[in-house]
């Protein structure tokens, strides 16, 4: 049985048919005729004063997007925490930290490669993207060969303290290498068009990193669920002694692990630069502490549930914020989670299992 | 050793009327000119120094020359103290200085039992002048100050529905407290006041629940990181109400945060960058301190100090240089007194009295330029 971890989708949505669409009152435009596609009536955002109803109305459809984008992030971020923990039973402080590298890092390739102007920025961005994943996997493999794997008969609590210390070795790095101020991405990088939509001024990029992270999440899925990798990875997780003389070289998959969660950080790293623009070096920190929080929420050691996690987390906060308390706003979602972790210890996706920290 | 002690005394009693010729007036500068701050007090140094100069080539103060006597204070109070403690010593009519509110309070106490004039200049803490003592002036605003000038220009702009968001840090709430304050006196309703919470990247939830408020000003008393990113996402939202920000989002890096064509016309106000100086004598000083060294002062705080000159000078010319006089006639007969800075009176605790900021706003190149 399996514990938990990677548990599949089971009841995952079935895509819609045209039909079932035309019949939610979508209306669907072949791609080859796009001149069918009606204006969107722009009148809501113009109108000075809307009746009352529909002024609330737009407000939390605003605030519902609000939060759906932050809790994309949070996902992203939470799942290699929950990647790395679902295998060894580590909680990886540092991964913070190696989000924060990837945001720093994607800035400085694309101003080091003068990619501005000569290719198409969507293109700058990938290529800058995929170069992230692949170094931020490389240093995550890294730290595990330098901080984890030397200590891993040495008890769970050595690995802790020595994510800890490499939590705090890869802020001061990327203090000292690139400086304590803050940097913003380059604006060439940017898109900076804004879809109006039901009287809502949403930026594309948003949109389009809501839809990167789901895309690169549901990749994962395929990969630990449909693959003969992804089977390894998850007989590691149920039980490694049995998985190692299945003929699994238990080593590897965790040195895996290590390259796709990471991979998955730097990611979300640029990610955050390219919506916010403005990244700093300790900026890690709370991030990583909103997606441990969204892994634990959603049970921790369950890739669906850091997903399911993630995005809640980002709806309480933005929904807390825009209707209870805006200065009290993160105390709001700790005391969600506490209220949550009374009802089901082990998170809203989490299996019972025997042996957990 | 009571041999020692009059020889000492005899030294000490041969030495000083040597350095003090009867036809000249001392005036005492402390100033750090070493440790972190030094910049400042070199600037101050060379500022007073320039001044002196200018009294006396015009011919001095009623016939008589000035003599500034500088003492280093290190930017640390104790150093501080004995530096009070020699200018004391050394006979001064008055002291001006220093830069730091602790600092010059070290020296205050030493100042005020001596019953010496002593004007600050780097001293913004509020409880300075709430001691009563008698010959203790600044020529620097008090912190609390901020939030009535914060709620006068607000006022004056003719805004009418106010957006005030902090972000919990004790100046950012001061400041937001007292504006709110200062506002609802004067009729300005505020429609909407709460907090940010500060180092997070993503503040759209907090600017949809400010627009269904529909202010038409947006106050924002905190940090220029934060202050970047709101001006960046309510460009993205589409909403163009105009945002305003105190002194401490005067960093350049606001508009590369927040990107050219989101904080053009951003409003904040902060006491004036000396290029910025608008009166008469602040200019022409400006003028003078370039030719004579080259440069321009690093920040308005030494120039506080160029006042601080300008208005012991005037009470030297208008009384008998005692220092009871002098602090009558800075309190009582010196009012609305144009200097380098501004134009400004004392209060009857010393304050001063009168505008050092200035409105600033983002110019469509991204420069922040006085708004006139």
């Amino acid at each position: 049985m399996s514990p938990g971890i990677f548990a599949p989708f089971r009841h995952a949505a079935v895509p819609l048919r045209r039909r079932r669409l035309r019949e939610a009152g979508f209306v669907i435009i072949p791609a080859e005729r796009p001149e069918e596609i009606p204006a969107i009536p722009q009148t809501c955002a113009k109108t000075a004063r809307k009746n009352l109803p529909d002024a609330i109305m737009d407000q939390f459809l605003q605030q519902l997007v609000n939060g759906l984008a932050i809790g994309g992030i949070y996902a992203l971020v939470a799942l290699g925490y929950t990647m790395v923990y679902g295998v060894l039973k580590l909680i990886n402080f540092a991964h913070g930290d190696l989000f924060t590298i990837g945001a720093y890092l994607g800035m400085t390739l694309f101003v080091s490669m003068g990619l501005a102007g000569k290719v198409p920025a969507w293109a700058a961005v990938a290529l800058v993207a995929v170069m992230v994943m692949g170094l931020v996997a490389l240093l995550g493999w890294l730290l595990e060969r330098a901080a984890y794997r030397p200590l891993r008969s040495a008890g769970r609590l050595s690995a802790v303290v020595s994510a800890l210390g490499a939590s705090i070795f890869f802020q001061n790095a990327v203090m000292l290498i690139w400086g304590a101020k803050y940097y913003v991405y380059p604006e060439a990088m940017r898109p900076d068009a804004i879809l109006h939509l039901f009287g809502m001024g949403i930026p594309v990029i948003r949109i389009v990193i809501i839809a990167a992270s789901v895309l690169l999440m549901l990749a994962l899925y395929w990969f630990i669920n449909r693959t003969r990798m992804g089977t390894a990875i998850r007989a590691a997780a149920i039980d490694q002694g049995a998985a190692r003389l299945m003929g699994i070289n238990v080593d590897r998959i965790i040195a895996l692990v290590f390259l796709i969660g990471p991979g998955l950080g730097g990611v979300a790293g640029v990610m955050v630069g390219l919506t916010y623009g403005q990244i700093s070096f300790d900026m890690g920190f709370s991030y990583g502490l909103k997606a441990f929080t969204a892994a634990i929420l959603g049970g921790i050691g369950n890739i669906p549930g850091a997903m399911l996690g993630g995005m809640l987390l980002g709806l309480i906060e933005t929904l807390g914020a825009a209707y209870l308390t805006m200065a009290w706003k993160d105390a709001l979602s700790f005391l969600v989670l506490i209220l949550i972790l009374i009802i089901r210890p082990t998170g809203i996706l989490g299996e019972r299992v025997a042996e957990k920290l | 050793m009571k041999l020692l002690r009059t020889l000492v005394l005899g030294a000490l009693g041969l030495v000083l009327p040597l350095s003090a010729h009867a036809d000249t007036i001392k005036i005492g500068l402390m100033c750090p000119l070493t440790g972190g701050w030094a910049s400042e007090g070199l600037d101050m140094k060379q500022i007073v120094g320039l001044l002196t100069d200018e009294v006396n080539k015009a011919g001095g103060i009623n016939g008589k020359q000035l003599e500034l006597i500088v003492e280093d204070d290190g930017g640390d109070p104790r150093t501080a103290a004995l530096a009070a403690q020699k200018l004391a010593i050394a006979g001064v009519s008055a002291v001006i200085g220093t830069y730091g509110s602790a600092v010059t309070e070290a020296a205050q106490n030493i100042l005020d039992e001596s019953e010496i004039l002593h004007i600050a200049t780097g001293a913004t803490s509020v409880r300075l002048t709430s001691k009563g003592m008698e010959y203790f002036f600044r020529t620097s605003p008090r912190d609390d100050e901020q939030g009535r000038v914060a709620a006068q220009y607000i006022k004056n702009l003719g805004y009418r529905k106010i957006a005030i968001v902090h972000d919990n840090s004790s100046y950012s709430k001061g400041l937001a407290e007292e504006t709110r304050a200062v506002l609802e006196e004067e009729g300005v309703p505020v429609v909407f006041f709460d907090a940010l919470t500060p180092k997070e990247r993503d503040y759209s939830p907090i600017l949809t629940k400010l627009r269904s408020a529909e202010p038409d000003l947006f106050f924002y008393p905190g940090y220029y990181p934060e202050a970047g990113l709101l001006l960046r996402q309510k460009k993205e939202m589409g909403w163009d109400v105009p945002m305003m920000g105190g002194d401490s989002v005067n960093n350049a890096d606001l508009v590369q945060i927040a990107g050219l064509s989101s904080c053009e016309g951003f409003l904040f106000f902060s006491p004036p960058v000396p290029a910025d100086l608008v009166t008469e004598k602040g200019k022409a000083f400006i003028a003078a301190y370039t030719k004579a060294y080259n440069s321009l002062p690093n920040s308005v705080w030494a120039l506080l100090a160029g006042d601080a000159f300008n208005v012991l000078v005037e009470a030297l010319r208008h009384t008998d240089g005692s220092s009871e006089a002098m602090a009558k006639y800075l309190k009582t007969e010196l009012k609305d007194y144009t200097g380098i800075t501004g134009t400004f009176s004392f209060s009857a605790t010393g304050d001063r009295v009168g505008d050092l900021y200035q409105l600033y706003t983002v110019s469509p190149e991204g420069k922040f330029v006085v708004k006139r």
